[in-house]
């Protein structure tokens, strides 16, 4: 074994490669928050809410004008 | 716009930056290998068997990372050809039938296979010329290949750095760094992607410990800073990348959900 030879030594001054001291000292696991979706209803609430105002005002405009043009009838 | 709507937006925008692929897998399917360059310098005039040749040369490109031209350099007494690997002169050749393999071996056609076949990566052994270095560098690679969850998915290939057959192979490895040419150690090369060889393991720097590094490396989700920064050089080499077979080390992590990196 000639591990302990000047030239072996001159190895041991190399620095290992960066990708494998990023790896050892965890530089590469740097990721985006990972954010988890979570049950939202608000999207149906406001499809129904607006359903509801939708026909309220239909009904309500609807009432509006029979009543106006009764007389007229 | 409602703000559910833009929270939602803005939530399903965040979400697809975060990456889950592994980086093995990443850099096969989106990451071109880098294109060396050959050129070939000459006074000016050529015969038209030279020129005959130089139009296969420049086909080359279509299925090799390599573009070739050619340069007028009246300076030049004989005329030569230069391989750049961006701005690195990696080699020199004499005459076109030095070049004529320059693009592929049956070791590169090899791991090219192996890649495209889903494998996580191949190491590729290049050896030292001593045999006692080589061997307890051998031992040490087989030994963590052994133990790890992956072996079945890596492949090992040992190449002689004499090899005739893959002397340009061995050229390219050896030029991944600047000083490897002086380096009389074993080294071990983690090839991935499109034939990427990330700098070596070398001499006693092939642990255990270090190999399972790299494979923790390539195994882990690929961050946007390997994405942006991605390490080594990439291997001359004549290949079709475009279907791949699906990652096989999706397969074991879906099985062990313990590897998963956290």
């Amino acid at each position: 074994m000639n591990q302990d030879s000047a030239i072996y030594d001159s190895l041991s001054t190399r620095p290992l490669p960066k990708w494998l001291t990023d790896q050892r000292d965890g530089l590469n696991t740097y990721q985006p928050e990972v954010f988890e979706m979570k049950d939202d209803n608000s999207l149906q609430i406001s499809i129904v809410i607006t359903g509801i105002i939708i026909v309220i005002t239909v009904v309500v405009l609807t009432v509006y004008f029979f009543y106006r043009n009764k007389k007229r009838l | 716009m409602k703000p559910v709507y833009l929270k939602t937006l803005l939530i399903a925008a965040i979400i697809s930056m975060a990456c889950t692929t592994k980086v093995s897998e990443w850099v096969l399917l989106n990451s071109f290998a880098d294109k060396y360059r050959l050129v070939y310098y000459h006074k000016g005039d050529q015969a038209t068997e030279v020129v005959t040749q130089h139009k296969e040369l420049e086909r080359w490109s279509e299925t090799t990372n390599i573009v070739f031209k050619s340069e007028v350099k009246q300076a030049v007494s004989d005329p030569y050809y230069a391989l750049y690997y961006g701005n690195r002169l990696f080699g020199e050749y004499d005459d076109s039938s030095s070049v004529k393999s320059i693009n592929t071996s049956p070791v590169r056609d090899k791991v090219v296979e192996e890649l495209l076949a889903g494998k996580l990566c191949v190491m590729l052994y290049l050896k030292s010329g001593n045999s006692e270095k080589d061997n307890q560098g051998l031992q040490v690679i087989k030994k963590s290949l052994d133990s790890s969850p992956f072996s079945e998915i890596i492949t090992l290939i040992e190449i002689d750095r004499g090899s005739t057959t893959e002397k340009h192979l061995v050229s390219l490895l050896l030029n991944v760094e600047s000083d490897l040419k002086e380096i009389d150690e074993p080294m071990l090369f983690g090839v991935f992607g499109r034939f990427r060889a990330l700098e070596p393991l070398l001499g006693r720097g092939i642990t255990e410990d270090n190999i399972k590094l790299l494979i923790d490396f390539l195994t882990a989700d690929c961050s946007c800073l390997i994405k942006d920064n991605l390490p080594g050089v990439s291997i001359l080499c004549k290949a079709d990348w475009e279907r791949p077979s699906p990652a096989l080390v999706n397969v074991i992590l879906d099985a062990n959900p313990s590897l998963l990196h956290r």
